[in-house]
């Protein structure tokens, strides 16, 4: 069981569908979505003093506009020592280019990569390997 | 008789005398003969005078002189005589043969004076005539050589010049020498040639001159100033060597070269045109199907109607969603496809003036100001579809994303930069893009920078694909909250 885990997308329908599978499970109390990296960025960096409001677990898309997942990791990496918590990262998205996979798998705070679509065993495992 | 002692001692003094019988014996010898031939009078009398015979003269010629002298004739020439030591000298030698009553020459007096210097000069320079003529037959014989005079004209070419410029030499003498200009060379080039040879310097590089067939040829060129005694140059001597085979051949690499390059730059557009593809097909083709799928999947498996009436009612948009992307990647395919779309010329003003009717209203509502900066008639040969949409896409754009703290004003560029390429830019003072962050993006599909309902991210893709097929580069500046241009090169 965590107290948050939050989603950055922008795919109303993944995200409508992913609230439900993880509420479904009962191991989640909080879950908050935002609709690209500006914004999940600047919850984080408004809380950064507030680690019991942060999250445990970020889900994060890398095509989402204003600020697209790379671009959040950029920003992520810079503020990370600064969070008095830790919180662990899965880049969830449609992709399947190599490329992208390891782009991510060199990225220290990216603990996973997801290929969509995202399965509730594998949410499961995700949440239970953090609790 | 005083008189003819007088002769005597004149002569003895100046000349080398020596006195043979009709035999040929020696009977007497001045000091000027024993210092020359470097005996002792009493080791040459009564000697026959071949003692001192170099063995130069064939015998035709000593047979001659005394057929001459035994004639009672006199007998003058050039004798090349060997002293005591081994030593050889010249003599200028005049043979008076003098007679008995009979008529018969009873004795011979040889009058001789040294020429040995001049004779040994003499050869010295026919030693270097021989050695200049061979050096001359070798040059000929491997190169192309040519001679003008100060004035360019030409003097003198050999049979090689006659043969690569496939001229005869009669139509070459007195011609000026550009007679052979390709007209291959800039000024420039010839202007420091000239200078240099002008002022006594030996000039060397590689000329493509013009036959007379019209045909060209590349020579390997050294021009040699000749120098009068004035340090000025009188005349130029041109060897030259044909290195035309060579010249072709460097053409030829250069040329492979040029299309290997060529070539690798396409395969990297169109790998970079792929790359760009399968991102488009993983993110904007792939996210809707998983979505389809995982609605699918959780309608199965809920058993609330509620539910999955909520879930199905979902689904459409997902498709209709999924056919748009789809339509917009087929019109982007067309237009990569379409490299004959029709051109036409197109009056930018008229374009735009057309253009902005449509947004009349946006226009009227936001008091945007719009301005047209470039000369009246500039004409654009370009597919009117593309320019309209370009044109369409950037001024929307503009009025979409203005700042909601000032009214919107927009200034429309032209400007003709060289001969085929005319640079368009549209200049606005909205939000802007914070291009830091997303340089790599702003021309991709489905990506987006601001709030926007109406944002999609489809019509930067689309102007930049219509671009690009044009062989034109469109690029942008932008600064947050001060405004964005877009420039836009066209190849016309």
């Amino acid at each position: 069981m965590i107290k948050s885990l939050t989603l950055v997308d922008d795919d109303d329908v993944f995200v409508f569908l992913t609230k439900k599978i993880i509420q479904q499970t009962n191991l989640v109390e909080l879950i908050k979505v935002f609709g690209n990296g500006l914004d999940a960025l600047n919850f984080i960096k408004e809380n950064i003093n507030y680690p019991e409001v942060l999250p445990e677990i970020i889900l994060l898309d890398l095509s989402m506009p204003i600020m697209n997942g790379w671009q959040f990791l950029d920003e992520f990496t810079k503020i990370n020592g600064d969070i008095g918590k830790k919180i662990t990262i899965y880049v969830c998205s449609s992709s399947i280019s190599p490329d992208d996979i390891a782009r991510a798998k060199i990225i220290s705070e990216v603990s996973d990569f997801i290929i969509k679509p995202i399965t509730k065993d594998k949410l499961v495992d995700m949440i239970k390997s953090i609790g | 008789m005083e008189n003819i002692n007088d002769y005597k001692y004149a002569l003895d003094e100046s000349s080398i005398i020596a006195i043979t019988n009709q035999k040929g014996i020696i009977i007497h010898v001045n000091d000027n003969f024993c210092k020359i031939s470097k005996y002792k009078a009493e080791e040459l009398i009564g000697q026959d005078h071949r003692i001192i015979n170099s063995g130069y003269h064939n015998k035709e010629f000593i047979k001659e002189l005394w057929f001459t002298i035994a004639n009672g004739h006199i007998w003058k020439g050039e004798l090349k005589n060997k002293a005591k030591d081994g030593t050889v000298y010249w003599v200028d030698t005049t043979i008076v043969p003098f007679l008995n009553n009979e008529g018969k020459p009873y004795q011979y007096v040889a009058i001789r004076s040294d020429i040995t210097s001049r004779k040994e000069s003499e050869e010295e320079l026919r030693k270097i005539l021989r050695e200049i003529s061979d050096y001359k037959y070798a040059l000929d014989e491997s190169a192309i050589v040519a001679i003008t005079n100060q004035q360019g004209i030409i003097t003198h070419v050999n049979d090689n010049f006659c043969k690569i410029s496939k001229y005869i030499s009669e139509e070459l003498i007195g011609q000026d020498h550009r007679i052979i200009n390709s007209g291959h060379h800039p000024k420039e080039f010839i202007k420091a040639l000239w200078t240099t040879i002008a002022n006594g310097k030996v000039w060397k590089g590689e000329l493509k001159n013009l036959a007379k067939d019209g045909t060209n040829y590349w020579v390997d060129t050294t021009i040699v100033p000749f120098l009068n005694q004035a340090g000025k140059p009188y005349q130029y001597v041109a060897i030259r060597s044909d290195i035309t085979e060579r010249k072709n051949g460097e053409e030829q690499i250069r040329q492979n070269n040029e299309r290997a390059v060529e070539h690798a730059r396409i395969s990297e557009i169109k790998n970079i045109q792929l790359v760009d593809f399968c991102n488009i097909v993983s993110h904007n083709l792939r996210a809707p199907l998983i979505n389809i799928s995982m609605l699918v999947d959780y309608m199965d498996q809920t058993d609330d109607n509620e539910e999955r009436k909520e879930i199905q009612a979902k689904i459409k948009p997902v498709v209709n969603h999924l056919m748009e992307v789809f339509n917009e990647l087929v019109e982007s395919i067309q237009i990569k496809q379409d490299t004959e779309i029709e051109q036409e010329y197109v009056d930018l003003k008229e374009c735009i003036n057309k253009i902005l009717i449509g947004f009349d209203t946006q226009i009227k509502a936001y008091e945007a100001d719009i301005k047209l900066d470039f000369e009246e008639g500039t004409m654009l040969y370009y597919p009117p579809k593309y320019l309209d949409s370009i044109l369409t896409n950037l001024i929307s754009n503009s009025l979409r994303y203005k700042s909601p703290d000032r009214k919107p004003s927009i200034v429309i560029r032209a400007k003709r930069n060289e001969e085929h390429t005319l640079l368009l830019s549209v200049e606005d003072n909205g939000l802007g893009i914070d291009l830091l962050l997303h340089k790599d993006q702003i021309f991709k599909i489905r990506k987006t920078f601001h709030r926007h309902p109406d944002s999609k991210g489809f019509g930067l893709f689309m102007i930049k694909t219509q671009v690009d097929a044009m062989n034109g580069r469109i690029w942008a500046e932008s600064t947050i909250d001060k405004g964005s241009t877009f420039f836009i090169e066209f190849k016309n």
